[in-house]
């Protein structure tokens, strides 16, 4: 089934920064994710599409280790983060989610003030040192979360009185607030209106120029949009993977061609 | 796919209601009787209920006194003439007791009242027991009143009282060994003469209680301390433990069969009846421990066994209700588990924990039956120390008090138990309204 020449690809790129080997998803008896091996690529986009249950989700969640935390979940396979096994027995997921950050579907920010939203990741990871260092910390984050005009006169002001779209920003402000080297997006944008979108689209593709990101999409436009490359889930295969033009284009793959013509779904 | 739409009668007019309709409103309105039905009727216990415990109990917070000049001769109460007092503590409340009598006759002649058939016992018998004590304790804190005269308002026998108050009347007085209608007219010649006042009772709330025979003299003093003492007990031990036991269960405990035990028993625990606690208290704090009997230590740790588990429970929902999504944030940017609890999952459950853990402790303060097992019910005249050492001296606590009362002869103790329901009541409302107030502080929209 994964006849799309990874191991090639591997070879030919050296900055791979996390590869994921055989990895199987169980939640229980239920076998979520089948034999996938995707190589994510430092500064570059990489999207997973496919149908409503096909594991992108779970597949996202294995890469900062957010499965740990569902009762039931058995993840079997080898993923590292440059060249270290993240399912390594001396890994503690804390350390590894500080390096691998993750924006949820629904905005979550915390019932705090906007400030202390972005301020906390840094704090808990002792990032800044003194009240000064952090006010730039979060002015620069909430900057390149395209946030800030909207909301630097009410810093204190509670996050979660922010609009849906404000409120997925000030989300992402908090995730890159932590200086992060990977970003698992799932779903950004779904709860979002076409404008707030464009403005998480355009950021995303900003954020390239420092980060890894790795985004769950359910729209093709926009994984078109804002990835390099592409991957495509169904029934927990990983169907194919490639250069984004590539898979839009002239799919390998008859289910790929179904599902982004719009068969399957 | 063919049609299954079932079909729908020709063209019904919507200004008309059809049965079916008229059934559905119909059950609607029904069922909504009821509920008014059911609230009226809770209202109606609840008035009824206030009305008689007002009506009974709030005569306690008032008290009949006489205000009266009395000698206090050197040669009686001070045999040495130095104001030692070693030796002045040798005279008792029987050389107090005819002093206060000639005051009270001194007075009646003053202000030439005459009162027919008054007898010499009638005239001691006028005043309460405890009115030779409060006099002792006066000149024992200060000898120097020793030789002249002091004014003091003395509180009048409990009958005299009840007859200020409506309780006792002239026929019941008659039939009564213990009153006499010629003291009843003395009261009212005394009211006249404008030196006997019912006025407000602070005694009621902050004396000790006072044996089968004093009931006018009779507080609430040890008993609220012994109640606070308690509650500070449950509060200290029961919110850590029971908080701290609900975030290892919820957050921390695996899902196995252990952990499944331990959810059972303690949800069965809070169904235990509390007199059960009051036994295992007895053999184990007591018995086993070594700890004093009637100590609000044993009562506090029993009624922390008790509100434990509404606290394990309480926080549990509190902390299952915080959405999820609020885990994942924390946990997403790399916050170890214990960082999310504390820092984002323990604040939202504040209010369900506070709140619960308020009933807690209101269901404790009424608590009596596990009590009376650890000898809560003994007749405590002395105040509890300062804490920490007074949480091992003998004390009394408020319900105890009110099973206590309700238990003597004197009709004047119905009035004293009426009145400390109120008390216990006031302070269950206070509690409650900080609960409902906390609530609301707390309260955030996530
Ligand atoms: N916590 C869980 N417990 C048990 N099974 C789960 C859990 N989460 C997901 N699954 C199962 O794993 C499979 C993949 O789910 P997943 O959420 O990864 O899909 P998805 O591709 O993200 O779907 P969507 O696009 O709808 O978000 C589904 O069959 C789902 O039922
Ligand atoms: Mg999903």
């Amino acid at each position: 089934m994964n006849d799309m020449r990874l191991e090639e690809r591997i070879v030919q790129n050296d900055k791979i920064k996390i590869d994921a080997q055989d990895v199987q998803v169980f939640y229980g008896d239920n076998h979520a994710i089948k034999d996938v091996s995707v190589a994510i690529e430092d500064k570059t986009v990489t999207a997973f599409i496919g149908p409503s249950g096909c594991g992108k989700s779970t597949f996202l969640r294995c890469l900062n280790r957010m499965n740990d935390t569902v009762a039931g979940c058995r993840v079997e396979g080898r993923i590292t983060l440059d060249g270290e096994d993240i399912y390594d027995k001396r890994v503690d997921p804390v350390q590894l989610r500080a390096r691998v950050g993750m924006v949820f579907q629904k905005p979550n920010p915390f019932p705090k003030s906007i400030y202390d939203n972005v301020a906390y990741g840094p704090k808990i990871h002792g990032l800044v040192r003194g009240k000064a260092e952090m006010d730039e910390v979060v002015e620069s984050a909430l900057k390149r979360a395209a946030l800030w005009k909207e909301v630097k006169d009410r810093l204190q002001a509670p996050g979660t009185g922010l609009s849906g779209g404000q409120q997925q920003r000030l989300c992402i402000a908090r995730a890159i607030a932590t200086a992060p080297e990977v970003l698992l997006m799932d779903e950004p944008a779904s709860a979002l209106d076409p404008i707030a979108t464009a403005q998480i689209e355009e950021l995303i593709d900003e954020l390239r120029t420092r980060f890894a990101v790795v985004i769950v999409t359910h729209s093709m436009q926009q994984a078109a949009r804002v990835s390099q490359k592409t991957a495509f889930f169904h029934l927990g295969n990983l169907v194919e993977y490639g250069e984004t033009g590539q898979i839009f284009t002239t799919p390998r793959d008859p289910r790929t061609e179904s599902y982004i013509t719009g068969r399957i779904g | 796919m063919t049609d299954v739409i079932a079909e729908r009668p020709a063209k019904p007019s919507l200004l008309t209601l059809d049965a079916r309709t008229r059934r559905r409103n119909a059950a609607e309105a029904r069922f909504r009787a009821y509920g008014l039905a059911a609230v009226m009727a809770g209202i109606v216990a609840l008035v009824v209920l206030l009305a008689s415990v007002l009506g009974n109990g709030l005569g306690a917070f008032t008290q009949t006194r006489v205000t009266l000049q009395v000698e206090l001769p050197a040669a009686k109460l001070d045999k040495s003439g130095t104001r030692d007092i070693e030796v002045m503590k040798k005279a008792t409340t029987l050389t107090y007791g005819p002093l206060i009598t000639a005051a009270l006759s001194a007075a009646i002649k003053d202000r030439g009242i005459v009162v027919e058939g008054l007898s010499k016992k009638d005239l001691s018998g006028f005043l309460s027991k405890e009115s030779a004590a409060q006099l002792r304790d006066r000149v024992l804190a200060d000898p120097r009143l020793v030789g002249a005269a002091v004014t003091q308002s003395f509180l009048v026998n409990g009958r005299i009282d009840g007859y200020e108050k409506g309780r006792v009347t002239m026929q019941s007085a008659e039939k009564d060994s213990n009153v006499s209608p010629a003291q009843l007219h003395l009261a009212d010649a005394l009211e006249t003469a404008g030196i006997l006042h019912t006025g407000f009772n602070r005694d009621f709330v902050t004396a000790p209680d006072a044996s089968d025979q004093r009931p006018e003299a009779a507080g609430l003093g040890v008993a609220i301390l012994g109640s606070a003492y308690m509650m500070l007990i449950v509060l200290i031990l029961s919110l850590p433990i029971g908080v701290a036991t609900a975030i290892y269960l919820e957050e921390f405990a695996p899902q196995n069969r252990w952990t499944d035990l331990i959810e059972v028993n303690i949800s069965n625990l809070a169904a235990v009846p509390s007199i059960v606690f009051g036994i295992l208290g007895l053999a184990i704090f007591i018995n086993f421990a070594g700890l004093p009997q009637s100590a609000p230590i044993v009562g506090g740790l029993v009624l922390t066994l008790m509100t434990l588990p509404t606290i394990i429970i309480a926080t549990r929902a509190a902390l299952k209700a915080v959405p999820p999504s609020i885990r994942d944030a924390a946990l997403g940017i790399g916050a170890s588990k214990i960082q999310a609890i504390f820092h984002h999952v323990l604040p939202l459950a504040m209010p369900g924990i506070m709140t619960g853990a308020i009933i807690g402790l209101a269901q404790a303060l009424g608590e009596t039956a596990p009590l009376l097992l650890i000898g809560m019910v003994a007749f405590v005249r002395d105040y509890p120390g300062a804490p920490p050492e007074g949480f091992f001296d003998p004390s009394s606590a408020l319900p105890v008090q009110v099973f206590n009362w309700t238990q003597r002869a004197d009709p004047a103790f119905v009035e004293r138990a009426s009145g400390a329901i109120i008390v216990l009541l006031v302070f269950l409302v206070i509690m409650n309204t900080a609960a409902i107030l906390i609530r609301r502080r707390f309260e955030r929209r996530w």
